[in-house]
């Protein structure tokens, strides 16, 4: 665990007039990660007048706000707005005497049918990691994933804790349409697709669960910190998934 | 008040001032490319800042009015007429039942906002009734307007639509003497577009950095609400870092893999992973929104001291334009 509040590493620049972002590190790392959701949590228990959004990132948080509101506070110090909010988020990180620790997250299983026409790449994969695809699918689902990012488009969960032995790099042409729930994998990251979009990920599976739904008060499953757990079902369980 | 799209042009949609309340799930903002413009339409029409507008790209575009209507149009990328005859920007228009309205060329821009007394009815979907195609959500069923569309307006208008309303209201096409000009809150030169240094603005070489306030850039083909790819400026990193995603938002200027520009738009995704070498400022996103393909632009570097001050300006400005509207009909 990083403390930031010790070692003085919070570093805040200007996204642009009506955003800062706030760095905790440059790596993929789950203290890091932890200290960016530990710092969010706090600034929503305790906004500043004209916040309305954060945005966290693997190393950063973005914080949002309304600049009209923000210049009129006379009692946040400092003359523009950047400053005013820098400022804020200073004391807020000063005033935090032990280091942001988020609770144990509540793990999220994700129902998902590996291979056949749900995942078209796992046998490529499985052949050019020499395992057969039902050791791809035991490796897939008996790790445990952490969120570290909500991005790219609505509702889609960049995942770390992907074994090694998984890593694969994207498709050289990426497919012009990724079905909705399609689970893939790049790099050392795991990710679901939430939405029919265009994509490079080798698709190694499909879950029947929305990640993504306007209809929700929280749109999105999953969020920045989240743990979560694949389970795999069969396409008989697949079809006949009601949410 | 009601029309009917007849032609539904390049691509036409309802659109508000954004979706702010979800970018944490990476839903985008989206809402209006050119919010200067979207205003200055609903203040005409004496509409809150919220109200939908719809957003119409270039000329080609035609609707059919189908309940007595009173609308402002504001932006440059058609003129409205009907009939033959002009419709003035900046000011409510009454354009009775049965008249039809098209959008005409005009070489100066590339979009142009229709707002009606009351606003646009179009559900809330997260809290706004922007149209965001790529997940289907907002506007008319989360998609572009079709022929045969109907836009109502919302039944509750503001006390100040309905004065401008009854003070309009008659057989003819009607409007009155003033007009809220968007010239008055544009900078003379529309081509320069003022940013302020990104985050990685250092990553780049010397005559990188340079180029990119010099230079001629100019806007190329495949360009969209979600962004903008730029032609004639190559950018050369000095600094390889790893680029570890984080917030981008409308206006942030990254460099692609290929040392290419990307302006990104109002349909921006949330993050992104590309090093930012400029963000443009707000007030002059109208601008960038009133450019299309072809057309060239420079870059010109303020602090972000001048960038917050022209913004809270901007605000001023339109908050005043909007309480003189309200002196009109006191």
């Amino acid at each position: 665990m990083v403390n930031i509040a010790a070692t003085e590493l919070l570093v805040i620049y200007p996204l642009c007039e009506y955003a800062v972002t706030v760095e905790f590190g440059n790596s993929i790392d789950e203290g890091i990660l932890r200290c960016v959701t530990g710092f969010n949590r706090q600034l929503l228990q305790k906004p500043f007048p004209g916040l309305y959004q954060t945005v966290s990132a693997y190393a950063s948080l973005t914080v949002f706000f309304d600049p009209v509101i923000v210049i009129g506070q006379g009692s946040l110090p400092g003359l523009g707005c950047f400053d005013k909010v820098c400022n804020y988020l200073r004391m807020l990180n000063t005033e935090n005497e032990m280091p942001p620790v988020d609770a144990a997250a509540e793990v999220i299983s994700i129902p998902v049918c590996y291979g056949l026409e749900y995942g078209p790449d796992i046998t490529e994969l499985a052949e050019t990691k020499k395992l057969p695809v039902v050791e791809i699918i035991t490796l897939h689902s008996e790790a445990t994933y952490t969120v570290f990012m909500i991005g790219f488009v609505p509702g889609f969960a960049y995942l770390g804790g992907l074994n090694p032995l998984l890593e694969s790099p994207r498709k050289a042409t990426p497919r012009a349409i990724v079905p909705a729930g399609s689970v893939g994998i790049a790099g050392a990251q795991t990710g679901i697709y939430p939405l029919i979009t265009p994509g490079g990920w080798q698709l190694i599976g499909r879950t029947p669960v929305k990640l993504f739904d306007a209809n929700r008060s929280q749109p999105s499953l999953l969020k920045a910190g989240d743990t979560v757990k694949f389970e795999p079902i069969s396409a008989e369980e697949f079809k006949n998934y009601s949410a | 008040m009601k029309i009917r799209i007849l032609k539904p042009g390049l691509l036409s949609t309802v659109q508000d001032m954004g979706r702010k309340n979800y970018l944490s799930d990476a839903v985008p903002f989206s809402g209006v490319m050119d919010q200067l413009s979207a205003q200055i339409a609903n203040i005409a029409v004496g509409n809150d800042p919220g109200c939908a507008v719809s957003e119409f790209t270039q000329s080609g575009a035609s609707f059919k009015v189908e309940e007595d209507i009173v609308l402002a149009w504001s932006g440059e990328g058609a003129y409205l007429s009907s009939g033959g005859r002009h419709l003035p920007s900046g000011r409510p228009v009454f354009v009775p039942a049965g008249a039809e309205i098209y959008l005409e060329h005009n070489p100066d821009g590339f979009r142009s906002y229709v707002a009606v007394a009351g606003g646009w009815d179009a559900p809330e979907v997260l809290g706004s009734r922007s149209t965001y195609i790529p997940a289907g959500i907002g506007g008319i069923n989360g998609r572009a307007l079709l022929e045969d569309d109907e836009l109502n307006s919302s039944p509750a208008l503001s006390p100040l639509s309905r004065q401008i309303v009854e003070s309009l209201a008659g057989e003819g096409i009607n409007y009155p003497n003033w007009q809220i000009a968007v010239g008055a809150f544009l900078p003379v030169d529309r081509c320069t577009i003022r940013v302020i240094p990104g985050k990685e603005f250092d990553w780049f070489d010397d005559a990188s950095k340079q180029h990119i306030f010099t230079g001629k850039i100019a806007v190329a083909n495949n360009s969209s609400r979600m962004g903008y790819r730029l032609q004639g400026a190559k950018m050369s990193r000095v600094r390889w870092d790893e680029m570890l995603s984080t917030a981008v938002v409308p206006g942030t200027v990254q460099v692609a893999g290929d040392g290419e520009l990307i302006l990104l738009m109002a349909d921006a995704q949330t993050t992104g992973g590309y090093p930012r070498i400029a963000q443009v400022a707000s007030v002059d996103m109208p601008l960038c929104a009133q450019l299309k393909p072809g057309d060239e632009l420079s870059f010109c570097r303020i602090s972000l001291k001048d960038a917050e001050r022209l913004y809270l300006k901007q605000v001023a400005d339109l908050d005043k334009a909007r309480t003189g509207v309200k002196q009109k009909y006191s």
